[in-house]
């Protein structure tokens, strides 16, 4: 008898594992409660998906890129994964990712929901092929104080319409005093941040310069457009319009200190409106802000577009019920409810114009008009050892602009700036 | 003395004729921590070294062991390539690491031996000041960078606070995080986590040194520094001898306070705060150049090999008891 139910048991056992399907899927902390809030973002797709349990791992952005990496080289990994845009293109060109096929393609409109600047971080520069879809976005935009442009009388309108215009505001705004507490213009990283090169590629853009090459093949930081946005970038500093003592911070430490009316402007993300809304609700900051697209340059106002992606890995045993869960994560309702929880601007531009999304305050609806401007870099496998050098050598110009090592100068800037692309050049000829 | 080379000579000379009789049991004993000596230190060492000799970057990591052969062009280009992404910043992280553990050891050292020597007496309230004083070395290292980080913040940070609006030692608060100074900032928290450790095993030292000796010294005449340099500092040297080369090899592996402090290793600490570790972790993993960062760390490895056999020969004397 005994001998007979552990045959039963052993065979219902036996059927409901050949039924069942498990997916894993590594995500980065996108919420603050990302292992409770990204099974909630599930639970309608599971609901329809009866056979299908999913394993939800929370990385780190500190160690996940190791982890990523190394499932990739031994093609031992999870079912379906979050990468951040300028992740994907150097996994998927080690060979870890799944293309997706024409009839996939077509399930998604071949991106056309998606922002263009997403959509193209999908891919591999120079190739074919598409690895995933756009999750979420982060756009950047500048966060100002009302009350201290108001105080100051500075039209918040004029101020951004052009970087003299900026320059002149910043000048008129620094050192105002509001309820007590001096501001000071601008807050910006100095070198101990991880955001060195996204808090300045917006004015190289809009200067009409580039971070590469047409063909990415060189650094194009030596370029005279280039040269002059990270001129006028420095001087922000050199003029104390950024106190020399915010470069030595990093961003969380600044938007911690914007939000607690220590800075007139800060150029950050969508992360950003979290922390307001989580401040005290008498707070000075909460009740007098709103947002701006970046100062307008010779050649307009475009924002760095960054974010993450969803994409099958190559390993994967089950790769359609993979793509089932990301083109539902892929859709316009799970973007939206993800970017509820997690002030992360949805990556389809219908989810980003819902009213769920943009009537929650108005500085969310111009988060989605300045994605307009979005622009992201280029999707070359070689950008993170890139983006390194990038950091390591443009975190100097604190050294410079702080006062303390040397003067700033053109001359010295220029100097620097050569460093770096001898050795972005370096990089990038190992990468082609 | 002829008579024991006869002696010595007979035996000899007797010896082939027995067969020796090995026993097994020690090495039966040893035989599982050799083993796993083997598996967590040699095979990876190997394995460390053939990697120094493959191209193996982002492009052929998928290949890793299989990456393409290249001999000694690795050691070639992270040494003396000027424009190899490795080598660059190389020569100031090497000067920033002599000088830092030097600094840093010879403070600890003597932070260390002078507390315990403080220590090294009877006084009430002795066992609490002894765990209080160990309180630093029980945070991790990540812990104290990121703390002392925020500590040396130019205007909020608690030592410019102290310096200049309590103590008045200056006139003006000066950037840590920034410029030269960032070499003191890095060399202070190592001081601060690693004196306890060292005042602990001095004091243990300490203990074992036999009253009497003190005691005939005094009735020689000899004074308290007399004392010292001829009773304590020797009975302490082999204790010495043997902290002086762990903390010189510790500091020169030094990592997580500096990636901790600046940028939690997203930055760059600058020209007097890079040390040979973080530059290794940065421009090998960060610049997927693995082959490349296999081979500093084969030529750290020798490096380190050589100082620890010439320390060793140097100081063998001094670590026996026949000093």
């Amino acid at each position: 008898m005994a001998r007979r139910c552990a045959a039963a048991v052993a065979l219902g056992l036996a059927a409901a594992s050949a039924g069942a399907v498990e997916l894993t899927m590594w995500v980065m902390p996108v919420t603050t409660n990302a292992q409770h809030d990204v099974p909630d973002l599930l639970a309608p797709w599971l609901a329809q998906h009866p056979d299908v349990h999913v394993r939800v791992t929370v990385l780190d952005w500190e160690s996940g890129w190791n982890k990523i990496t190394a499932a990739a080289a031994s093609r031992r990994g999870p079912d379906l994964l979050e990468l951040g845009t300028t992740w994907m293109p150097a996994i998927a060109a080690m060979g870890g990712l799944e293309a997706l096929t024409p009839r996939q393609l077509a399930e998604v409109d071949n991106g056309s929901p998606y922002y263009p600047e997403l959509w193209k971080t999908t891919q591999v520069f120079g190739r074919s092929g598409v690895y995933g879809l756009p999750w979420y976005a982060d756009v950047r935009a500048a966060f100002y104080r009302t009350d201290v442009f108001r105080q100051a009388g500075v039209d918040p309108v004029q101020a951004f319409a052009s970087w003299d215009a900026f320059h002149a505001a910043l000048k008129k705004i620094n050192g105002q005093v509001v309820a007590g507490k001096h501001v000071a213009a601008l807050a910006y990283a100095g070198k101990n941040d991880w955001n060195v090169v996204h808090n300045l590629a917006p004015w190289i853009w809009n200067a009409g310069g580039d971070m590469l090459s047409a063909d990415a093949r060189h650094s194009a930081l030596s370029t005279p457009q280039a040269l002059r946005a990270i001129d006028f970038y420095s001087s922000l500093a050199v003029e104390g319009l950024v106190p020399s003592n915010a470069l030595e911070k990093d961003s969380d430490i600044l938007e911690g200190a914007w939000v607690g009316g220590d800075y007139g402007v800060i150029f950050s993300g969508p992360w950003l409106m979290r922390r307001i809304f989580e401040s005290p609700p008498g707070s000075v900051v909460r009740s007098n802000f709103d947002v701006a697209p970046y100062p307008a340059g010779p050649h307009g106002h475009a924002t760095f577009f960054g974010g993450s992606n969803l994409a099958i890995f190559k390993g994967s045993r089950h790769k359609a019920e993979a793509w089932e869960l990301v083109k539902y994560l892929g859709g316009k309702a799970p973007q939206v409810q993800l970017a509820l929880v997690s002030s992360m601007m949805p990556a389809r531009i219908d989810a980003a114009n819902d009213p769920a999304w943009t009537s929650r305050h108005p500085a969310y609806a111009k988060l989605t008009a300045i994605a307009a401007d979005g622009r992201a870099y280029p999707p070359i496998p070689a950008w993170g050892p890139l983006e390194t050098v990038y950091t390591k050598h443009l975190g100097q110009l604190a050294e410079l602009t702080s006062g303390i090592a040397d003067q700033y100068s053109v001359p010295a800037m220029k100097a620097l700036i050569a460093d770096t692309v001898i050795e972005a050049d370096k990089v990038l000829e190992e990468a082609n | 003395m002829s008579g024991l080379g006869l002696t010595v000579s007979t035996a000899a000379r007797e010896r082939p004729k027995r067969r020796r009789r090995v026993d097994a049991f020690p090495y039966l004993l040893l035989a599982p921590a050799a083993l796993m000596m083997i598996i967590v230190n040699l095979v990876p060492i190997v394995q460390g070294f053939r990697m120094s000799l493959l191209k193996l970057n982002q492009y052929t990591l998928s290949q890793f062991m299989d990456a393409p052969f290249i001999g000694l062009r690795n050691y070639r280009g992270v040494l003396f390539d000027p424009a190899n992404p490795v080598h660059s910043g190389m020569l100031g992280a090497l000067r920033n690491t002599a000088l830092y553990s030097l600094l840093v050891t010879v403070c600890a050292v003597a932070i260390g031996l002078g507390v315990a020597l403080l220590l090294n007496r009877e006084f009430p309230g002795k066992a609490l000041a002894r765990t209080l004083l160990m309180l630093p070395w029980v945070v991790p290292t990540y812990v104290v960078g990121t703390l002392w980080g925020f500590m040396w913040q130019r205007d909020e940070g608690i030592i410019n606070h102290v310096l200049v609006d309590v103590l008045h030692l200056m006139d003006h608060k000066p950037f840590w995080l920034i410029g030269g100074n960032t070499f003191f900032a890095i060399v202070i928290p190592t001081v601060w986590r690693a004196w306890p450790v060292l005042m602990l095993i001095f004091l243990a030292a300490l203990q074992a040194v036999p009253e009497e000796l003190y005691e005939a010294a005094r009735l020689d005449g000899a004074n308290a520094w007399q004392r010292f340099r001829n009773i304590t500092l020797p009975s302490l040297m082999p204790v010495i001898v043997i902290q002086v080369m762990f903390q010189i090899i510790d500091n020169i592996y030094s990592y997580n306070i500096v990636a901790m402090m600046f940028g939690k290793g997203a930055g760059y600490p600058g020209e007097w705060g890079d040390l040979l570790m973080p530059l290794l972790t940065r421009q090998s993993f960060s610049y997927w150049r693995f082959g490349e960062g296999a081979a500093v760390s084969f030529v750290m490895m020798a490096v380190m090999l050589v100082f620890v056999a010439v320390w060793m020969r140097t100081f063998r004397r001094s670590m026996t008891s026949e000093a």
